[in-house]
């Protein structure tokens, strides 16, 4: 190679430009695709539809190719939406006093420790079996507890309903109830510690359920007779979904004192419990068997 | 891509074996000593001056005649004029020959303008002649075998490069070309040790790379 070329190359590459990037193909112009519309021929099946009448799960909802419709996937994320919302809602420190309620507080200190320690959210802290021991009515037949549980939006919106439909229900037939009491942070067998404490004879904790999809509104109720620590779940009957498209909160308080009487006659509870008897007054809570479905609320409306 | 070699293209390459003797006075040549003709044309001008000097370190030969055709070759007169019409005179075919022959190897192998700029817009020729020939030194007023730096470039260019490449190197200005040459180019003939002007033809082209990229520079 003659001595200019060789300069030259040895400049080149001392400027960067012996092995540069290649310079980008030309990106050739994309055609606008036709605006065709493909119209979704609607067919149905008569045997997703009976599927679909029988519960309120998402099933029948058809296909657009591969994918689901558009407002299936819409309801489906506005519904998932709700059930975050609700988990992540913390009921306020102060709520429970301006309900007149008895506060109290398990030995949970945040909502994330709460979410992850369920065995902290089943004792109370000190201050509060303190405030329980001294505020409480003792020796009571009935100690109905409002909690959060896992959704603080369904314990603050039929919460008190109830509690106060329960709490009547029961002094109708004339057993003692005790004080109204609210805790924060509480898992179902907090109402072990709290019915011992107060020496109930039956404790019956109402506490905002595990948000489902488009369900974060709901309650559960727990009842346990002789309330001691150390029950186990076998030893709970319970009532769930507890609002305004299940069990509204007024039948659900008819239907807790019902259970509740039979755990008073028959002096236990939970696989023990007999409760064919009262299959016509509980439904579901009492047989087992089948159940209407809920209704399913839309929440997204789309052009269809 | 820049300094990518662009090869120049000999259009024509022709010998008049006995020349007429008003054609061998018309061009320069001595009909007493010279007989025959080698003519090339080709389309960079600079690197045919070159291939003619090294012509003569190959062959017995002169060059009795070499002119730039007006504006170069993108504004040439036919498909073969280029922008260069190259002669050698000889005193018979064979040595003619044997001169052209070296005159096409070096415009093959050696003297080319480079690229300045992506796409080779501009075009820069930092050719450094290890030992010059009869023709050169002649032309440069220098001797047989020194060495010099053949620069050039479009006007603006050339004339900062020719600054850069004065700084840069121990060497000492031989010739200077002004804007306009017949094709618009500017040229500089700087001499020195030969790593001097090797020096001075890097300064030079890397000066007009620098140009080419950043033409608005006042501030």
């Amino acid at each position: 190679m003659s001595t200019t070329r060789k300069l030259i190359e040895a400049l080149r590459e001392r400027l960067g430009q012996a092995d540069p990037l290649p310079s980008p193909p030309a990106i050739p112009r994309i055609q606008a695709p036709p605006a065709r519309v493909f119209p979704t021929a609607r067919t149905r099946s008569c045997y997703a539809e009976q599927a679909a009448a029988h519960t309120a799960a998402i099933l029948g909802i058809g296909h657009v190719g591969t994918r689901y419709a558009t407002d299936v996937v819409l309801q489906f994320q506005a519904e998932l939406a709700v059930a975050h919302d609700a988990v992540h809602t913390v009921l306020p420190d102060d709520w429970a006093q301006s309900q007149g309620l008895l506060p109290l507080k398990s030995r949970v200190e945040d909502h994330h420790q709460f979410l992850l320690r369920p065995d902290l959210g089943r004792r109370l802290d000190e201050e509060s079996l303190e405030r329980l021991r001294g505020n409480a009515i003792q020796d009571v037949d009935i100690q109905p507890i409002l909690a959060d549980g896992l959704s603080a939006v369904a314990t603050m919106g039929s919460g008190i309903r109830l509690l106060e439909t329960f709490s009547n229900e029961c002094r109708f037939r004339g057993w003692t109830v005790g004080t109204p009491m609210c805790a924060k942070y509480a898992r179902v067998w907090l109402q072990d510690e709290i019915g011992e404490t107060v020496g109930a004879r039956v404790a019956c904790i109402l506490l905002g359920e595990r948000p489902g999809l488009g369900t974060g509104d709901g309650l559960s109720a727990y009842m346990v007779y002789e309330p001691r620590m150390g029950k186990t779940d076998s030893d709970r009957n319970m009532i769930s979904n507890i609002h305004a498209r299940g069990i509204v909160p007024e039948l659900a308080g008819r239907q807790l004192a019902m259970m509740a009487g039979a755990m008073l006659d028959q002096k236990t509870s939970g696989v023990s419990l007999d409760l064919s008897g009262l299959t016509a007054e509980l439904g579901q809570a009492a047989s087992g068997g089948y159940r209407e479905p809920q209704r399913r609320v839309r929440l997204v409306e789309t052009d269809r | 891509m820049i300094l990518e070699a662009i090869p120049p293209t000999i259009l024509s390459v022709r010998r008049i074996h006995a020349a007429h003797e008003s054609v061998l006075r018309s061009y320069g040549a001595d009909p007493s000593k010279h007989t025959s003709l080698g003519l090339v044309t080709c389309d960079q001008d600079d690197s045919t001056y070159v291939a003619l000097d090294e012509a003569t370190k190959h062959a017995p030969i002169d060059v009795v005649f070499a002119r730039s055709f007006y504006a170069g070759a993108n504004h040439a007169s036919g498909r073969l004029s280029g922008e260069i019409l190259g002669v050698i005179a000889g005193p018979d075919p064979d040595t003619v020959e044997e001169g052209l022959m070296a005159l096409v190897r070096c415009l093959e192998h050696d003297a080319c303008f480079y690229s300045a700029d992506d796409g080779a817009t501009i075009a820069v020729f930092p050719h450094v002649i290890t030992s010059l020939g009869y023709y050169l030194s002649e032309e440069a007023g220098l001797q047989p075998g020194d060495s010099m730096a053949y620069l050039v470039a479009p006007p603006i260019e050339a004339t900062i490069a020719f600054d850069a490449a004065m700084k840069a190197a121990d060497v000492r200005l031989v010739r200077a070309f002004t804007p306009p040459t017949q094709t618009n180019y500017a040229a500089a003939w700087l001499t020195g040790i030969l790593t001097e002007c090797q020096a001075a033809a890097e300064a030079y082209a890397e000066a007009v790379v620098e140009v080419a990229r950043r033409p608005w520079d006042f501030r």
